[in-house]
Order: C-alpha cells, then structure tokens, then sequence
C-alpha cells in the first residue's frame, strides 16, 4: 500500500484558507465550520472512501475556539495526524479530537496575551502617537507592525505543528517555554501599556486658587509632586470598578455623563 | 451623498469581515477604518485624527474568547464620518460612536445566533461527505456578516446625515466641551481592560516602571516598548537560565532530531 501524504499544496491550501476560521463564527460550536473548512483539502487528499471521509469532516466539525492567529499551529498538527491516521489502520482517531480540545485553551492564552495584549498594544502605541497628529503613516504603521508576527507565527506555526507533531508542543509546553514567552510578553504589554497612560491619558486640571493673594495652579503643584498622577488614579478607579464586576457600558455612559458634570463644575 | 454611501459601506463591510475571513489583520480598528473614511469623504487628515481618538478609547474591546463586543467597525465608521460631514470635532465623533456600537453589536449578536442554521445544515452535508454542501454552508455567514454591517452604515450616512448634523448644531457648547473631557477620560477604560488582563501583583511593576519611563524620563512609546522587550528578555531569559545552571538542571534545547531520553 503506498503511504497517503500530505503535501505542500494542502499545506497551503490550509495557510489561505485559516484566515477565514471565524467566517461561520456561532455560538454552538463557534470557530468549528471554519476549521473544518481548512480541513477539506486535507480529508480530501488523504482519504478516498465515503465513510473515512465523512468521519473526518465530523471530527472537525466539533466546537473550536482559539486565536485566529495561532490556530494555524493546531490545524498542522492535525493534519499531520489524520496523516497518520490514514496510513496506520490502529491509530486512534479519537486522539486527533483529543489534542485540539487540549491545546486550543492554553494556545488561546498565550495568542490573546502575545497579540491583543502585547503586539497590538505596540503597534497602537506607535500607530496613535503618530495619527493624533493627523499623519496617515499612523494606521499604516500600525497595521505593518502587527501583521508582520501576525502572519510569521501563521506560517512558522503551520510549517512547525505539522512537522513536530503533538509530541513537541506537549515538550515545549513542559519544559516551560510556552510560561517563559507569556511571561515575557506580558511584562513588554505591561511596560507599553504604562508608557501610554502617561503619554496618551490627557487629564488636566484648569483650576486655580487664590491663596493669600498667591495664585495657586493645581494642575503645577499636582507635576510637582508626579507627573501625570491624575492619569494614573483615573486609570486605577476604572480598574477596580471592572475589578468589581461594572460592566464597559455603564462604564462608558457613567464616563460620559462624570465628564460632562465635572466640566460644567469646573474641575477639568 | 450615494457614491460615498455606497463607498463607506464597503469600507464596514470590509471592517467586519476581518475578524471573519481576513484573519484579523486589524483592517477594523478605528485608527484604520478612520483613515479609510477620511479618503472617501476627502479629509484624510481629519479620519486619521478622530480614529486616533476613537482607538484610544476602544484600545480594551477584543473580539477574544466567546463574547461579543461592542461593534466599533459600525460605530468607528459613523461616527467618524459624521463628524467630519458635520465639520465638528472628535467629540462628536465620540458622542454618536459609542451608543451606536453598542446598538450595532446586537446586529453582530443576531448573525451568529442565525449562523446556527447553516452550522446545522453543514452537520447533515458532512454526514454525506458533501464538500460542496459544507463549503457552501461556510460562505454563506460571511454574507449574513457583511450586509449586518453594509446597510445600516449606507442607509445612515444616506438618509441620516442631514439629520444629524442638525441635531448636533442644536447640542449646547458646554456639552459638546464636557463630552471631549469625557473623550480624555475615556480611554482610562481600554487601559484598565488590559490591565485586567495582563496586571498581577508580580508582574504589577513593570507597569510603573513604564508609565515613570514615559513621566519622568519622558520616552515615547517606541523608545518604551524597545526598553521593556530588552528587560524582558535580561529578567526571563538571562536571569532565568543562570538560575537553572546554578542548580545545575540539564539545558534541553529544542533542535530537531533531538533524542528526548526521558
């Protein structure tokens, strides 16, 4: 019997056809119809008979969640275990569910830290600072930044789950490196988001006292003491109000609402 | 006012479907879709502004995990585009984008909940081995997606644009002054949403260290985010492995062709 294989066409195939993973996007089995979509070519490729196939297509059809960006990685360990489930009559072809269901939680975890909380974070940060000044470079920037991981841990991710398989990630994830990364990058994020409270939270203070004759401004006195405190404090009082449950659209009317009274009063 | 309808619609359509078959590229934030608008109204300058502002705001809302967030492509889009048709500023903007994209999620919320249908017609054409049927079933929320988003922005700008303008020069000073306060504290919510998700109590410091980089050294972000990548990498890297020497563990690197002995 010659060995069924997975190429690099369907390889490809599976690349392009990933970005559209949330296409179907539902709340039974959210991401599943567009995993399976990335599948077909793959099912197709490696089995020939009406049951396998329709085996295959249902074991991809079971719910999926991850980060669009890393769900590459999982799809090439899958394929390269339906490759193997096709040449080798014992293997378990309930491992292939196994191992999505295991690993699209931690790899989520680690994709939602790496690019909404740290790459995208950057990329803002560099993107806004140069838009508020009216500069179209800003969004361009902003989308050359963090498409350029985007896409490299798509095709580094596909090319490396197929090749290493499940054992590897299982290593990787044992030895650490996957707590080493997050880590790192939640420290990069935490740094950025720091820097941009303070450089892009423009709260200020107009009032002015009359104190034994002296004008007093307290928005100087407030410099004096740190820079951009009130910034840091309007940040901390949102967070502990998240902390506790408010939930972002009382926040955001209770901020529209907070804004315009304390204008009117005078305090900013 | 039809062509540009038309056009601003596209560009929500676009918007929406780049978290859907795009693979989240970022085509739908603000700082983007903002730009994209000011092109087809003809102020570019302006659109890149106003979308600073409104990324800025809606930095924390993520499409991540299960939920559904508050539709900024719908609100982005309109609410940069009527500021900048009504000649005001990035209040504006702010005061009509916020309350649309949260009546526009629910638009968002009803696709998916449609998108049901086709997942379970999906299920019967792969118990069939219908590649066809499945594909077919795949594509079709994308449509659902896009026109979810494409006729409540041209029927908006078409219909609503005069209206709106006329609301907004009705609207006194003082609100519109006290609504760009609340635009300053605003983005106070997207930071505190990424703290939430990056902020412990052992990592906690290096936010301070950031923000007392960027206060009293005055950095710009660029210059934060290059230091911050270095100290993560002396903290977790260097500090890190010359621990694990000191205790002597052996170094396992990840090379191919590897023989893992245990």
């Amino acid at each position: 019997m010659t060995e069924k294989k997975v190429t690099k066409k369907e390889l490809n195939q599976i690349f392009w056809r990933s970005f559209a993973l949330q296409g179907a996007f539902n709340y039974e089995r959210m991401q599943n119809l567009g995993y399976v979509y990335t599948m077909i070519p793959v099912i197709k490729k490696l089995y020939k008979e009406h049951d396998d196939q329709v085996k295959a297509l249902n074991r991809h059809m079971e719910i999926f969640n991850t980060t669009p960006a890393v769900a590459p990685t999982i799809m090439g360990i899958s394929a390269a275990m339906e490759e193997q489930n096709a040449n080798n009559p014992d293997f378990d072809a309930s491992s292939i569910s196994a191992v999505k269901a295991s690993l699209m939680g931690p790899l989520a975890g680690i994709g939602d830290s790496l690019f909404w909380g740290t790459f995208r974070v950057i990329a803002a940060g560099i993107g806004i600072s140069l838009a508020t000044q009216g500069n179209i470079f800003g969004p361009l920037l902003f989308l050359i930044l963090y498409n350029i991981p985007n896409i490299f841990v798509r095709i580094a991710g596909l090319k490396l789950g197929y090749r290493v398989g499940v054992n590897s990630l299982e290593r990787i994830q044992r030895e650490g490196l996957m707590d080493k990364i997050m880590a790192m990058t939640t420290t990069v994020g935490l740094v950025v988001v720091g820097g941009m409270v303070a450089t892009m939270l423009k709260i200020e203070t107009p009032l002015k006292f009359n104190l034994k004759g002296a004008k007093v401004n307290l928005q100087e006195i407030l410099n004096q003491i740190m820079p951009n405190m009130l910034p840091l404090i309007v940040t901390f009082i949102v967070y502990f109000l998240l902390k506790k449950k408010v939930s972002i659209t009382k926040l955001t009317l209770g901020i529209l609402a907070a804004g315009i009274i304390i204008h009117w009063i005078g305090i900013l | 006012m039809l062509a540009q309808s038309i056009m601003l619609g596209i560009v929500a359509g676009i918007g929406i479907l780049d978290s859907r078959i795009f693979g989240m590229l970022m085509l739908e934030r603000p700082l983007v879709t903002g730009m994209l608008v000011g092109l087809v109204l003809g102020d570019v300058t302006t659109g890149v502004i106003i979308g600073a502002q409104l990324e800025l705001i809606w930095m924390g809302i993520a499409g991540i995990g299960a939920s559904t967030p508050p539709d900024v492509v719908t609100g982005g889009i309109l609410g940069t585009a009527f500021a900048i048709i009504s000649g005001q500023g990035a209040e504006v903007a702010l005061v009509l984008a916020v309350p649309i994209a949260v009546l526009a999620q629910s638009l968002g919320v009803l696709v998916r909940i449609i998108n049901g249908y086709f997942l379970h017609k999906a299920d019967r054409y792969a118990s069939e081995a219908n590649f066809r049927g499945v594909t077919f079933m795949m594509w079709i929320p994308p449509i659902l997606f896009f026109l979810s988003v494409f006729i409540p922005t041209f029927l908006a700008i078409m219909l609503g644009a005069d209206q709106v303008k006329g609301l907004i020069d009705a609207v006194p000073k003082t609100i519109i002054d006290g609504l760009g306060v609340a635009g300053n504290l605003l983005p106070a919510i997207g930071f505190a949403l990424l703290l939430d998700m990056l902020f412990t109590k052992k990592m906690g410091v290096f936010f301070f260290l950031g923000f007392l980089a960027a206060s009293y050294l005055e950095l710009n972000i660029t210059a934060i985010a290059l230091l911050g990548s270095c100290i993560a990498v002396v903290i977790h890297i260097v500090i890190n492995n010359k621990n694990e020497e000191q205790v002597s563990q052996p170094y396992n690197n990840l090379t191919e062709g590897e023989i893992n002995f245990d």
